[in-house]
């Protein structure tokens, strides 16, 4: 729902002089697969083990009794992405400027609560 | 229809369905990360955003530096599809 809501304004975010880029622990050849199967136009970075996600201060270690209940589910998260360690990326959107300075941020502990892109939108044409 | 929208009609879907210990877990873990120390360590407005070098879907490599000079970058951190 999230990568839709996003690719749907993909081109507005290029209109306001931006490059949207998402950033997912998923392997590579998972994250192709979303982008086709969804016919994203945005471009999906895989960042194996969260390490991108734990420099940005938004990895998260799933505790056990959460491990095994998506096991339960047959979330095999591990495998998904290639890695054994459980971790996700907290749910954030992020304006950098040109410069490399975080300008806006959007970050949520409730993975249910995800950025809203119009919201980001919005926030990226007060900054421009 | 917001995204919020469409999360919240699907959340109810699995309310229903889901066994409720497991929801109990899954509510509980999202609680302790709200509460968690972690969170005072997130990024911030004014921090220097850490560079990476990341494959994209095409097995190409992306440097955050690289998409920055050609101007501001959103970032979306996307946790898959669960």
């Amino acid at each position: 729902m999230e990568l839709e809501a996003l690719s749907t304004l993909a081109d507005q975010f290029a209109a306001a002089g931006a490059t949207l880029v998402l950033i997912s622990p998923q392997l590579p050849e998972h994250n192709a697969a979303i982008a086709k199967d969804k016919g994203l136009s945005v471009d999906i970075l895989s960042d194996p083990g969260n390490v991108t996600a734990a420099r940005y201060g938004l990895k998260y270690q799933m505790p056990d009794d959460l491990i095994t209940i998506y096991q339960q589910f047959g979330l095999d998260v591990a495998k998904h992405n290639g890695d054994d360690s459980w971790t996700l990326p907290m749910p954030a959107a992020l304006i950098i400027d040109g410069d490399g300075i975080v300008r806006h941020t959007n970050i949520n502990a409730d993975y249910t609560n995800r950025p809203e892109p119009e919201d980001t939108l919005a926030a990226l044409k007060e900054i421009r | 229809m917001t995204l919020k929208e469409k999360i919240d009609a699907y959340k109810e879907g699995f309310k229903e369905k889901a066994p409720k210990a497991a929801q109990e877990i899954m509510h509980r873990a999202t609680e302790d990360l709200q509460n968690s120390p972690q969170m005072l360590n997130t990024i911030k407005v004014g921090d220097i955003a850490p560079d990476f070098n990341l494959k994209n879907t095409g097995n190409t490599d992306v440097a955050l530096s690289d998409l920055l000079d050609r101007g501001p970058v959103v970032l979306n951190f996307y946790r898959g599809r669960w």
